[in-house]
């Protein structure tokens, strides 16, 4: 066979399966990637004393999971973010949510979070749990698994494992 | 019944698939095979201590290729790959089964010619030859690994993230091409059904790869579709009886010796070329290429 062929046909093949890939991601309409929630939350204060009156009074509370809800503060020290982020974690369900709330950088500037979805609690005894984590790499987001571990009922770890890529975070309630 | 293709997929999702696929099947599928084919030996009275060693030697040059292919796989995969997606690609391709399914095709053609260039380029022959050194033909044969058997995959799927499609989803393509070209390796398969035959790369058409008969040279590349052979020129069907193994036997199943003996013989044709450009030339002419002004008595294949 000609080498002039072999390098045509090995063209068309990328070509096409490349290009059926690029028109149909084009052609479909995109997911919203961010999982907003529709609240809206006045002022932090006002929030964090209104949402522990709620807790209190929701008929399904469950004390020995549902201390999990409320806010919490994580430190990162990254090249990308130097400073705290604070989640708002919600129960939704059956499940746990965290979404972004303020960041905060290392010279104290604040500035609202878009309130996206970072963390999917799927399961949580009150001691372990085990969820879906939204990380960032080198400017992409992966939704990972993660593990939780309470620390005490206002601090936990969450650490993940991704293809060599691990860490673990301390979450600290605010 | 089709809608689900281009949804958006978690990666979590996507993972778990790839996970049974790519990691789970050493122990529901390839290890059982293995066994199998080992009490097979044994009932053909083929299980001798050769066999043994062999199998042995194929599992330690897989450690040594493993060591190597974590450091290159890290540092690619989490650098360069991450490096030219964020600056030399097409858009970013969403993740849906379309992307997942596009991504396999193209990291399986990218197999094909990877794989073609080991084995027509001298330096890719020296580190591949040793996959084909063997005598026999068992699923321990597709763990015989040379040193620098991870090198050419990692060029050879870069223009796959500069389509687009996301680094990790590349490399679990990857890896997915490689078990499924793993379960190639056996004897007990014989031939399958004429449409999974044509389009398919089945244990027969592995057979003819693996074969020291000189019509089966350098024939049936594929990974998992036997049709990138057909329309490309290099598919040769199993008729006659193959004998494994490499024209110049390696005769040892010193794993060390398993592991470096195409580098090692890649030296001594050095060696034994004259001039600096034939020297430069050893290296990227096909195995079996002499200079026409060089007198020595050189082999390739």
């Amino acid at each position: 066979m000609k080498n002039a062929t072999i390098v045509f046909r090995s063209l068309a093949i990328i070509i096409f399966i490349s290009g059926v890939a690029h028109l149909i991601s084009y052609m479909t309409p995109k997911d919203d990637l961010k999982y907003g929630y529709e609240e809206s939350i006045d002022s932090y204060e006002n929030q964090k004393d209104s949402k522990n009156k709620n807790l209190e009074k929701r008929a399904n509370y469950n004390p020995e999971t549902d201390y999990l809800e409320g806010s919490w503060r994580i430190s990162y020290y990254s090249e990308d973010f130097k400073g705290t982020v604070v989640y708002n974690i919600k129960k939704e369900g059956k499940r746990f949510n965290a979404y972004s709330y303020q960041y905060e950088d290392e010279n104290g500037y604040t500035e609202q979070a878009e309130n996206s979805k970072v963390l999917t609690i799927k399961s949580f005894d009150g001691y372990k749990g085990e969820g879906v984590y939204t990380v960032q790499y080198e400017q992409q987001e992966y939704q990972i698994e993660c593990q939780i571990d309470m620390v005490d009922e206002n601090t936990f770890k969450l650490s993940y494992n991704h293809y060599g890529y691990s860490d673990v975070e301390t979450w600290k309630r605010q | 019944m089709i809608e689900f293709l281009p949804k958006k997929l978690d990666w979590v999702d996507v993972n778990y698939w790839f996970y049974i696929f790519n990691e789970l099947s050493l122990i529901y599928l390839i290890i059982p095979f293995f066994v199998l084919e080992l009490i097979r030996y044994a009932y053909l009275k083929r299980l001798n201590k050769d066999l043994i060693l062999d199998s042995i030697a194929n599992i330690i040059t897989f450690g040594g290729f493993f060591l190597i292919e974590i450091v290159l796989g890290l540092l690619t995969i989490t650098k360069v790959y991450f490096w030219i997606y964020n600056n030399f690609s097409l858009p970013h391709l969403e993740l849906n089964w379309i992307t997942v399914i596009a991504c396999i095709l193209l990291a399986d053609f990218a197999y094909y010619w990877e794989h073609r260039m080991m084995h027509r380029i001298a330096i890719g022959w020296a580190t591949h030859t040793v996959h084909h050194s063997s005598p026999h033909f068992n699923m321990s044969v597709a763990y015989r690994f040379g040193p620098l058997d991870a090198i050419m995959p990692i060029l050879f799927s870069l223009p796959i993230v500069m389509l687009g499609f996301d680094p990790i989803l590349v490399l679990l393509s990857e890896v997915f091409v490689q078990v499924f070209q793993t379960l190639l390796h056996t004897e007990i398969i014989g031939k399958l059904t004429k449409p999974v035959e044509y389009i398919f790369n089945t244990p027969s058409h592995h057979r003819v790869h693996h074969g020291s008969n000189r019509q089966y040279w350098d024939k049936n590349y594929a990974g998992i579709l036997i049709i990138w052979d057909r329309m490309l020129g290099t598919f040769e069907p199993e008729v006659e009886k193959v004998r494994y193994g490499i024209s110049e036997p390696l005769k040892s199943n010193n794993p060390i010796k398993v592991f470096f003996h195409g580098i090692s013989r890649l030296i001594g044709k050095l060696k034994k070329v004259n001039g600096f450009k034939n020297k430069l030339l050893v290296f990227i002419k096909p195995p079996d290429w002499i200079p026409t002004n060089n007198t020595s008595n050189l082999t390739g294949k």
